[in-house]
């Protein structure tokens, strides 16, 4: 039936000859959308290009799509930051450990506020929802961590996020639309709930995990505010949390400058292009996961729209 | 031999049995219960702190009350009509010009009839969505620099006689940083109208085309009309941000400069709390802010039940 329909509207285009105002219309848009598309783009390009020139060269200006004077002193640069790889630690195993936690837990809540059978689920949907709305300051918080001594360490990073609302609903309605029998079977069998979340309910809802996975891990990767503001020791920065100082501080310059044990060619980086180094360095491996994400996020996005 | 009697079923006992049939149910739902009311529940209450004069070695409950005061202190201060006019006018763009741009890329991309550039055109609309503030914030320095390519370019097309300070100027920082903030949010945003516009029923094009409707009439007369329940149910969703101006963005892209600008009421809360120290005063003025949000957001639940039957609660 679809087939029919595309394949109508594609031979009427094909019958009609084009107008001379559809071809304006469709060249017109076309532009548009190639200009969008190096907007969106160029930016990005623009600092690996800048990441791989030699900084005092970039300075000069006129570095458009190809680096002038190549190097990789950039780079080099930003590996050897005090702490560098300690800082990629904490960001690769907050992403795992955060995301991990909070799709077990969410996926574990939803699942149960999924069953209509069980009492307590009407109270756990409203408390949820309600987790979701109340206005909670940034200072009773900060006070709170402080309190539970969370400030200053690990635990701060995926603690706090192990239940999110929005994360929970979805998976409630994921589970909603599956037949119950699929699990009522399962339970005859003497399954426990955890065996049939993870054996049964995990399975069949891949598609909503994957979707919830992609966002979480990246929220985790961006974070550099709670870092700012939960860990000032600085003992637990994340890689994000480096760029922010190279971006905030004028230290670089300094650093630069001071430093004689620096090589020579040391003397030739810039603020500019140690940026674009750390830029994409933190840039590339996001950039080279989600598009594989993408029809999952796009259902999930979309599930989001029609569910309201 | 003899079929057990059995009792007849009370009342108690039947709540008991339930209870027992769900007590995993219940295992996970009290531990979750427990989890939200440490995290979500015990902050609301650590609002309280904005009617005391929080001490932090003292603690919230010997600490002296002290009413609305710290209401008034802020209603008194010369910053408070400048955090307000920030927050309002870039919550205002936010919502407004911020929430047409992803319709018009959505349709625009809808009306490419190259599969491959729109697909390729698509991915790379998301990346701004997926890279943080400090990223956007770094790549923004660095581009709008007084030595940096925009500049450059606008100088040498005559545009401009002499670099512009994008980042330093006050008076258009609210242009720069929407500007951004569009760059940041748009591709993202058109993803639910491109579902929408799929769902838009394809008999509806050929009747279009039938009786002799342009492509500007298919997206006027029939795309537009088709995805409007989507469109007025995001924008009563998104009507509450008119109080979200901005908070990471300004932090990492403001200075003394722009401040006049740029201060929100978020990092107002953040420069008096946590930079100051001040926790009792940040607390209030958030709690306001709170607040209004879920005021509007109960106001614009309301309107969206009764205009598009479908409500977030």
């Amino acid at each position: 039936m679809n087939q029919t329909n595309v394949k109508g509207i594609k031979s009427g285009m094909v019958h009609g000859r084009k107008s001379a105002v559809e071809w304006i219309f469709d060249s017109l848009n076309l532009i548009l959308i190639l200009l969008a598309f190096a907007v969106f783009l160029y930016p990005f390009w623009n600092q690996l290009v800048l990441s791989f020139n030699v900084g005092t060269d970039a300075a000069k200006g006129g570095i458009y799509f190809w680096p002038r004077k190549f190097s990789l002193d950039n780079y080099t640069y930003v590996l050897g930051v005090t702490h560098f790889f300690r800082s990629v630690l904490y960001s690769i195993l907050r992403v795992v450990v955060g995301t991990f936690g909070n799709l077990f837990c969410c996926g574990l809540l939803g699942y149960v506020l999924a069953q209509k059978s069980f009492s307590g689920s009407r109270f756990m949907r409203t408390v949820t929802v309600l987790s979701m709305y109340i206005p909670i300051g940034l200072i009773p918080i900060y006070v709170l961590y402080s309190n539970l001594k969370l400030l200053d360490s690990f635990t701060v990073y995926w603690l706090p996020g192990l239940i999110t609302g929005w994360n929970v609903l979805m998976i409630t309605s994921f589970v909603e639309s599956q037949p119950v029998a699929l699990f009522e079977s399962a339970r005859l069998d003497g399954a426990s709930e955890l065996t049939v979340f993870t054996r049964i309910v995990f399975p069949i809802c891949k598609p909503v995990f994957a979707a919830l996975a992609i966002i979480t891990a990246v929220n985790h990767w961006n974070s550099w505010f709670d870092v700012l503001v939960y860990n000032p020791s600085g003992n637990f920065d994340t890689l994000q949390m480096v760029l922010q100082r190279l971006l905030i501080k004028a230290d670089i310059a300094k650093d630069l400058m001071n430093q004689n044990n620096n090589p020579e060619s040391y003397k030739l980086l810039t603020p500019i292009t140690i940026r674009a180094a750390t830029t994409m360095i933190v840039t590339i491996p996001i950039a080279a996961v989600y598009p594989f994400f993408q029809r999952y996020f796009v259902g999930g996005l979309s599930l989001g729209a029609v569910k309201g | 031999m003899k079929p057990k009697k059995t009792k007849p079923i009370k009342p108690a006992s039947s709540r008991k049995r339930q209870f027992l049939r769900e007590r995993q149910f219940w295992f996970i739902s009290i531990v979750a219960l427990a989890f939200l009311l440490v995290f979500y529940f015990v902050p609301m209450l650590g609002n309280y702190m904005a009617f005391i004069n929080y001490k932090p070695r003292k603690g919230i409950l010997e600490s002296d009350f002290v009413g609305l005061e710290f209401f008034q202190k802020f209603f008194s201060l010369p910053d408070v009509w400048n955090v307000l006019r920030n927050t309002l006018v870039m919550g205002t763009i936010n919502i407004t010009i911020g929430f047409v741009a992803p319709i018009v890329l959505a349709l625009m991309l809808n009306e490419l009839r190259l599969m491959k550039v729109k697909k390729v055109v698509q991915t790379v609309s998301y990346l701004p969505h997926f890279v943080s503030w400090v990223v956007v914030a770094s790549i923004a320095r660095s581009l709008f620099a007084t030595d940096g390519v925009v500049n450059e370019l606008l100088v040498k097309a005559g545009a401009l006689e002499k670099p512009y300070g994008f980042l330093s100027t006050g008076g258009t920082y609210w242009v720069f940083i929407s500007i951004l903030n569009l760059w940041k949010t748009v591709g993202w945003g058109s993803i639910i109208y491109m579902s929408a516009i799929a769902g838009v029923d394809h008999e509806l094009y050929e009747a279009g085309a039938v009786d002799g409707v342009g492509r500007w009439g298919r997206i006027r007369h029939i795309i537009l009309p088709g995805i409007s329940t989507t469109i007025i149910m995001l924008f009563i969703l998104g009507a509450g941000g008119i109080i979200n101006g901005g908070f990471e963005q300004h932090l990492l892209l403001g200075n003394a400069t722009t401040r006049e600008y740029y201060e929100t009421i978020d990092t107002y809360v953040y420069a008096y709390g946590l930079e100051m120290g001040q926790y009792s005063f940040a607390t209030a003025v958030s709690l306001l802010k709170g607040i209004i949000s879920i005021t509007l957001v109960i106001i614009t639940n309301a309107l969206s039940r009764r205009f598009s039957d479908s409500s977030v609660f």
